[in-house]
């Protein structure tokens, strides 16, 4: 035994004073208190200046060195620096006598500053905020004459309430009369001259139309067509002697028929022989007499509507009411032209006697205005109102977007784990998939608009030009050489499969380079199918010829599919993982019970994996919602008149325009005319955004909890 | 192409030092040496010691010259042998022989693999396995298959165990109902499960979620149930029920059974096949294979003396 065996002595070991780390351990620490220091300061400024932009302050009576005064509401406050004065800013409104409605003023200027117990502020439809003293209601007569319904702030004050709520109530009758029933009309006379005119365009382009496929020539593709099939059944047949098998025979044989079916039934759809040609002038004629007739009996009913309207109307602009203003005197107009006329009762949204408030009615008006944002349109340039059709749009945007990544990715993640053959190629597209999470999103809204708009949506729109379109005889010849293409791919694909138990042999490995290629081609062919046909006009050519595309626009739909597009990285590479993480054994245990791949796929490998395919669904929504550079390319805008969901069919409007959150924040702080004034409301919508998108996650994150305990636990 | 989680052990005779088995007499005894497996071990082919009640036999299925490769290596060589009908046969030999892979082999879970390539034949009643025209997925539904781990999907109990009947599109409820309850008394599982049918199955204990297995794999009225090592992830009682379950179902089905257990095999087999490095070195029946076998290999394997 050596000395060399015996145990060190503790002596020659130290721990250094470094191995605890302390250090380490204060910089992990305060990174991470620093990261939720910054998450905490976003929300908490969000909540903060989101939440009070609805608050009632009190009205201020300022009185200026200079023997002017004003009425407004403090909304903030500067301290002096060494080469500033200390001022504050206040919101002035009254924009109809010729001043900025915020105004800044310093301190040293201002004499004395009083809350006036009578001072109010008007939120109006139009001008924006008046602040002024109430002077009376007034109503004028039939004959011209006069009669005061109450004067001075408490009789005012007294009937207001019912005067303005009848008031307003006949302004909303007329104003649904204006936006549903004479809509309505303006809508059914717009699809009658939208028939007449697509009648005429038939008619127009009769001459160029490619004729109707020959009887003889279709009855020759049909037997054709019967002859491939029941080829290939004999193909299937005979399968052992072409060394493809009885199974894979019988697969080609199958394809084979289903393929040459669908070609014979579009090819009868297409060239439809049994079909009647254009219409003749006499019809066009009569048609037109018809749509004449039908026209008339709706502009007359668009009379007599309007007649109502305008009854209405003149009744409700009986009612005035006079709000003065401290300094001139001048009242609240009628409108920016007539300024001699105080404003009709219905023009005020509604009157806030701030100063007299208690505080439990201070919040009524805080709940109130809150209602209204969230459930009515824009007003004013979107500077004041609500945001109801700017939630609508987002929510449906989301949606859209949501139902058509999630299963286009689910299915394409699922062939490039369970099918394709993992090797360089299936490596490519890995990557690129992965390098498509990072281009910036800005390029996918060019892509949506180039392609998805202008391309796609033409094509939809208006069809095929007849500069491009192929003589109707190239036409079928390139048709059914796709058909014929593809059922060669999918039968030398079926064919290129080595023999159970045996290596893939040269022979295989050519005719599977074949079958790619045969496949590529029949790619191209069908796209040139698609492009060169001759027997597409277009579904919404008449409306495209009257300068109002539909599809060939931006739009929902577009927008939706680029964002799809922009999110799809997100979903399949959350699916791969998900598919991935179920394990082999499970897959085994199916293959063993006898089911066929696809089944193994369906009823558990996807069962297995949906948790991790909601999540990346759930982040790809998140992702979505939150983008706001592609929109304005694609879709979004500052204000729509038409909802993209309606009660009329198809009830969803994809081809429309629409608002969002995103860009509504964009315009209401950079592009509004007043940026002091939108700035509240810039705080709000942010906070709405926020909350939105959250809700979105947070029911999507439930349902995935939900999901996973079903699968782990519970009932299945 | 999916790989399969099997194990990927070292071939023996790569790592061992070929001394340890020359003369392992035990104590006292003359040294014996084993040439069989010598000869296996320098890559020789052998004649399998077959025992004469095994040419009588009736054979479910047939295995003939049949040779397997993964990519290069070779994991079984030259096999033949015939499994008897209605009887328990089972595998046993050393961690790697390739017993696993045999089983496989017979309803073509080596088809996942994309590196195997096979010689030779397995007939299965009659209709060859390793045929051009022969339809897999058709194969393997005439098979019940048992792995090693239990298996049982993200489903509920009853789903899982009439799996095999949903998935060629059985939907009548009744047939359901009945195969299920059918398949989980013959899995003895019955009286465990029965007020819980709907709940999950991923939430059964280890040897519950194995009998549902085996019940899984029954309720199609296999011609054949291939079992791999049932009870390795289980208990010493789970292990006991299945082993009554075997014997129980034994008289309707005929099993194939791989375990490394040597009472195990005892108990519940007919039958015993002794596989070394992927060859057959000794078949017969199993109280002979325990008591009088015809090497020495096999003598020392089962008693524990070897390998
Ligand atoms: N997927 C595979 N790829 C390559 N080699 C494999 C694969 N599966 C098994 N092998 C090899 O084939 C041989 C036989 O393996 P097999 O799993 O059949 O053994 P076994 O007898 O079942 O062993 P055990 O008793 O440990 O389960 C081993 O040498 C193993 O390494
Ligand atoms: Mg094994």
């Amino acid at each position: 035994m050596s000395d060399a065996a015996a145990p060190k002595s503790p002596a020659t070991r130290r721990t250094l004073p470094s191995a605890g780390g302390e250090p380490m351990i204060w910089l992990t620490g305060g990174a991470l208190v620093l990261c939720i220091l910054m998450i905490l300061g976003l929300v908490s400024l969000v909540l903060y200046n989101g939440s009070r932009a609805f608050w009632p302050g009190p009205i201020a009576q300022v009185e200026l060195n200079d023997g002017t005064a004003f009425l407004g509401i403090r909304t903030d406050r500067e301290e002096g620096t060494a080469t500033t004065e200390p001022r504050a800013l206040y919101r002035v409104g009254n924009r109809d006598i010729g001043q900025e409605s915020f105004r800044w003023v310093d301190d040293a200027e201002v004499r004395e500053v009083s809350y006036p117990p009578d001072a109010v502020m008007l939120e109006r439809l139009a001008w924006g905020v008046w602040f002024g003293i109430p002077e009376s209601i007034t109503a004028k007569d039939e004959d011209g004459s006069e009669s005061v319904l109450a004067s001075g702030m408490d009789e005012v004050l007294e009937q207001y309430e019912s005067l303005h709520r009848d008031a307003r109530g006949e302004y909303h009758d007329a104003q649904t009369l204006r936006d549903h029933t004479l809509g309505e009309i303006n809508h059914k006379i717009d699809s009658i001259r939208l028939r007449v005119r697509e009648k005429e365009l038939e008619f127009a382009t009769a001459e160029d139309r490619p004729g109707r496929l020959p009887i003889l020539v279709w009855v020759l593709a049909v037997a054709g067509c019967v002859l491939g099939g029941a080829g290939f059944v004999l193909l299937g047949r005979r399968a052992n002697a072409y060394e493809i098998g009885v199974p894979g025979g019988i697969r080609i044989g199958r394809f084979g028929t289903a393929a040459m079916c669908v070609v014979l039934l579009l090819a009868g759809w297409i060239g439809a022989p049994w079909r009647g040609g254009a219409i003749s002038e006499t019809e066009l004629q009569s048609y037109r007499a018809d749509a004449e007739l039908r026209e008339r009996d709706l502009l007359s009913e668009y009379d007599r509507v309007l007649a109502d309207i305008q009854a209405i109307e003149r009744e409700d602009s009986r009612v005035r009411f006079v709000v003065n203003e401290v300094t001139g005197g001048r009242f609240s107009p009628i409108s920016q032209t007539e300024n001699t006329e105080p404003m009709r009762l219905s023009q005020v949204v509604r009157m806030v006697p701030a100063n007299r408030l208690s505080t439990g009615q201070r919040f009524g008006v805080y709940l109130s205005r809150w209602w209204e944002y969230l459930t009515t349109g824009p007003r004013e340039a979107n500077t004041e109102g609500g945001v109801f059709p700017v939630i609508v749009g987002t929510v449906l945007l989301t949606l859209m977007l949501t139902i058509f990544v999630t299963p286009l990715g689910v299915i394409a993640a699922l062939y490039l784990r369970e099918y394709a053959v993992q090797g360089v190629l299936t490596s490519l597209i890995r990557i690129a998939v992965n390098n498509l999470a990072g281009v910036p999103s800005i390029v996918y809204g060019v892509f949506g608009l180039g392609f998805f708009c202008y391309t796609l949506g033409r094509y939809i729109d208006t069809g095929v030009a007849r500069t491009v379109a192929l003589p109707p005889l190239g036409w079928w010849f390139l048709y059914l050489a796709a058909a014929v293409v593809g059922v060669a791919a999918f039968a030398l694909g079926v064919w290129s499969k080595p023999k159970p138990g045996e290596p893939p042999r040269a022979f295989n490995v050519w005719m599977k380079r074949l079958a790619w290629g045969a496949w590529v081609l029949t790619g191209v062919l069908v796209v040139l199918v698609f492009v060169r046909t001759p027997y597409f006009d277009g579904f919404f050519a008449a409306r495209a010829a009257d300068g109002s595309p539909t599809f060939g626009a931006r739009g929902l739909l577009w927008a939706s599919l680029t964002l799809a597009l922009l999110t799809l990285p997100v979903v399949i590479v959350a699916t791969e993982e998900a598919i991935a993480a179920v394990p082999n054994s499970m897959r085994e245990g199916s293959y063993g019970c006898g089911a066929s791949k696809w089944q193994t796929m369906r009823r558990v490998v996807l069962p297995g994996a949906m948790p991790g395919i909601l999540t990346g669904a759930i982040l790809a929504m998140a992702r979505g919602a939150g983008e706001v550079a592609p929109l304005m390319l694609v879709g979004a805008v500052k204000l729509n008149q038409d909802l993209p969901i309606s009660a009329n069919a198809p009830f969803l409007h994809a081809d429309r325009s629409f608002m969002h959150l995103g860009f509504h924040i964009y315009d209401l702080g950079f592009q509004s005319p007043d940026s002091e004034a939108a700035r509240p409301l810039v705080w709000t919508t942010v906070l709405l955004f926020l909350t939105l998108v959250l809700a979105l996650n947070l029911i999507a994150i439930v349902l995935r909890a939900r999901l996973r305990a079903r699968m782990t636990r519970g009932a299945v | 192409m999916i790989s399969m989680d099997t194990p990927k052990q070292m071939k023996a005779h790569e790592l061992k030092p070929i001394v340890q088995s020359v003369s392992l007499g035990g104590s006292g005894h003359k040294p014996v040496r084993y040439e069989n497996i010598e000869a296996i071990r320098r890559g020789e082919p052998i004649e399998p010691a077959v025992h004469r009640e095994m040419r009588s036999q009736d054979g479910v299925i047939k295995v003939e010259n049949f040779k397997l490769w993964y990519g290069q290596s070779q994991a079984i060589h030259d096999v033949s042998m015939d499994i008897p009908r209605g009887a328990v046969t089972a595998l046993i030999g050393p961690s790697g022989c390739g017993k696993s892979t045999l089983l496989r082999s017979i309803n073509r879970m080596n088809d996942l693999i994309d590196s195997v390539r096979v010689e030779g034949k397995i007939s299965l009643n009659g209709s060859p396995v390793y045929a051009p025209s022969v339809d897999v997925i058709g194969l393997r539904k005439r098979l019940g298959m048992v792995f090693q781990k239990p298996n049982p999907f993200p489903m509920s109990i009853f789903e899982n165990v009439v799996y095999p009947l949903r998935i060629d599109g059985e939907r009548r409820k009744s047939v359901l109902a009945e195969a299920c309850e059918r398949s989980l008394k013959a899995a003895a599982i019955w009286d465990e499960v029965k007020d819980r049918l709907k709940d999950s199955a991923l939430g059964l204990s280890g040897g519950q979620q194995q009998r549902l297995c085996i019940a899984r794999a029954v309720v199609a009225d296999p011609e054949v149930l291939l079992l791999d090592e049932p009870c390795s992830a289980l208990d010493p009682v789970a292990t006991i029920k299945i082993e009554e379950l075997i014997s129980e179902i034994s008289s309707r089905y005929t099993v194939l059974i791989v375990t490394h257990n040597m009472q195990q095999a005892a108990r519940v087999s007919n039958y015993t096949a002794f596989m070394y490095l992927g060859r057959l070195v000794e078949y017969g029946p199993t109280a002979k294979i325990f008591q009088t076998p015809k090497l020495v290999e096999t003598e020392h394997y089962v008693s524990g003396r070897f390998g």
